[in-house]
């Protein structure tokens, strides 16, 4: 038997055996479109995410794309199918993406996704994948949860455009380190500018707030110029609070240690974290539950690759390879044109199991 | 030996300064003011010219065709990277000046640069559940540059001319366009973004990276 034909027969009988045991857990399998409307994929991840899908375009001249993601179509499927009560679904199917160099990569893939649920669905998700992986020693759990960083922007002393700016682009290292930067030297706006389009205001504040001017409304222009000249500009401190959160990206500790360490660094910092405790708490229960593991990394800056990620993110690793990969996504069926809906879901890479 | 294949741009200033910058190395066109595509330096054989439109003149020095000529660097850094890798840049000229640029309606008081539209980009998609569209007649290079800059919620728009026009008739929210002065930007009610220069263009002189003829080293 040829070597592609063993790795074939060697995934379809691990996926039987996987898909089993989510079917114990409550999961139902569904089988998802193998092609996407590009215009969700690029809602979601903006236009550059093109450049990693296969894209055609049908006869009607409809952009359409190979699956880049399961947990996308997943999402798109709940929509469809106009469901509003929880739903735990499985699911197995190749997922088409293209690297940096245009060349096709085939990830199998099979996940369990758990959406809408009334109570917090981490903990469900998580075991279920362990489990899967039971037999295997020396695993290696790394988790985070991405709210924490959310949270620690938003309690810095920082104009509110330059919150969202991180909150934006967290995902995107390069550009967010570039942030960084800018924030560090306060470079943001022009005040010999802003002094030439005061004169233009007064012009603009005597034409009719509804006209549309590029599609955006007079009324819209003045109050964001005013809202952002407001803001403050010259006394925010960009330079303490980027060494705040670079030293908070560089926290990695054992889950068991998670809560006490980001305590006192809130504390030491003077932060006023939102929903600080309902964090802690999470993180301190996780870590009963699954045991006084040392081998369960909380790292801050685990997840952020993963656009969709809104709250707790964890991945399973064995000898360097990512065996599976989780996380909430709270905003993606929203984004996708449903309703806000919470979501969580993890997918186990087969090619990385044969 | 094996006459150098040349292009030069068949219109225009481009045309003009090619001609001029040839002659002051004594290689005078015989049949400036003809309608023949086809032309010759006095008393050098060593040259089969054409004029071609100078994206053209990009095309057929990547495939082969032409081992040289003179276009645009705009047009080339908009081709595939293909491109790029078959031809080589012999000299940046002193002509054919240009910027690519983002322009965005003069009224829009509010964004003064990248980070501001960048900004206003998610507040647009938040508020019309669409993306902003840029019209160009370079995606590529549009494209590249606002996800260099952190604007991911934008959506291409091409066009083939009147590209200024475009944010007043409801097909497009701004702009990327080539400006030499910015005067015609300005007369359409645009205005450039402070740090919204996407490249600074200028004609070239390229060779194909096969060509291995020392004839054109007078230019360097």
């Amino acid at each position: 038997m040829s070597k592609a034909l063993i790795n074939k027969k060697n995934k379809e009988n691990i996926s039987k055996k996987i898909l089993n045991i989510f079917k114990k857990k409550g999961f139902d399998f569904i089988d998802l479109d193998i092609v996407i409307d590009t215009d969700l994929l690029t809602r979601r991840s903006g236009e550059g995410f093109k450049k990693y899908a296969l894209n055609f375009r049908d006869k009607s001249g409809k952009e359409i794309s190979l699956r880049p993601d399961l947990t996308i179509a997943t999402a798109i499927q709940y929509i469809q199918s106009k469901k509003t009560g929880t739903a735990k679904l499985s699911y197995f199917g190749s997922a088409f993406r293209l690297n940096k160099k245009g060349d096709l990569n085939v990830f199998d893939q099979i996940g369990c996704e758990i959406i809408n649920s009334k109570s917090s669905p981490e903990y469900l998700v998580l075991s279920t994948v362990l489990s899967v992986f039971k037999k295997f020693k020396k695993n290696k759990i790394t988790v985070n949860d991405l709210g924490l960083f959310q949270g620690l922007i938003n309690s810095l002393n920082l104009p509110q455009r330059w919150k969202l700016r991180l909150i934006r682009h967290y995902s995107r290292k390069e550009y967010f380190d570039e942030l960084l930067k800018r924030l560090d030297t306060n470079y943001d706006l022009d005040n010999e500018k802003i002094k030439i389009d005061y004169d233009r205001l007064e012009v603009l504040k005597k034409m009719d707030f509804n006209k549309m001017i590029g599609s955006r409304s007079v009324k819209e222009i003045i109050e964001r110029f005013e809202k952002k000249i407001k803001d403050p500009r010259d006394n925010f401190k960009g330079s303490q609070s980027v060494k705040i959160i670079k030293d908070f990206l560089k926290l990695n500790m054992p889950l068991s240690k998670s809560a006490n360490t980001i305590k006192k660094f809130v504390e030491k910092n003077n932060l006023k974290i939102k929903n600080i405790s309902q964090i802690l708490l999470k993180l301190n229960n996780l870590n009963k539950k699954l045991g006084l593991n040392k081998d369960i990394i909380f790292d801050t800056k685990f997840g952020r690759e993963t656009q969709y990620y809104t709250g707790f993110a964890f991945s399973v690793c064995r000898q360097n390879r990512e065996l599976a990969r989780g996380g909430e996504y709270n905003n993606l069926i929203k984004t996708l044109g449903g309703k806000q809906t919470p979501a969580f879901g993890a997918a186990i890479y087969l090619n990385q199991l044969i | 030996m094996n006459k150098i294949k040349l292009g030069l741009p068949s219109k225009g200033r481009l045309k003009d300064e090619s001609i001029k910058l040839f002659s002051s190395k004594n290689l005078n066109i015989q049949n400036t003011n003809s309608r023949n595509y086809f032309f010759n330096f006095e008393g050098n054989d060593n040259f089969d010219g054409i004029f071609l439109h100078a994206r053209e003149i990009i095309e057929r020095i990547s495939d082969g065709t032409l081992d040289a000529g003179i276009s645009g660097l705009d047009l080339l850094m908009e081709l595939p990277d293909e491109y790029q890798n078959n031809i080589k840049i012999l000299k940046k000229l002193d002509f054919g000046f240009a910027d690519l640029v983002v322009a965005v309606p003069n009224d829009w008081l509010d964004i003064q640069n990248i980070a501001d539209l960048e900004e206003v980009s998610f507040e647009f998609k938040e508020k019309y559940n669409r993306r902003m569209r840029v019209a160009t007649k370079y995606p590529k290079l549009t494209e590249e540059f606002l996800l260099s800059r952190g604007v991911i919620e934008f959506k291409i728009v091409g066009s083939l001319g009147a590209t200024e026009s475009y944010p007043f008739t409801g097909s497009a929210e701004l702009i990327t366009d080539i400006t030499s002065t910015g005067s015609t930007l300005k007369e359409n009610n645009l205005r450039i973004i402070s740090d919204g220069k996407i490249l600074k263009s200028s004609a070239c002189l390229l060779v194909s990276k096969k060509f291995k003829g020392k004839e054109l080293d007078i230019f360097r």
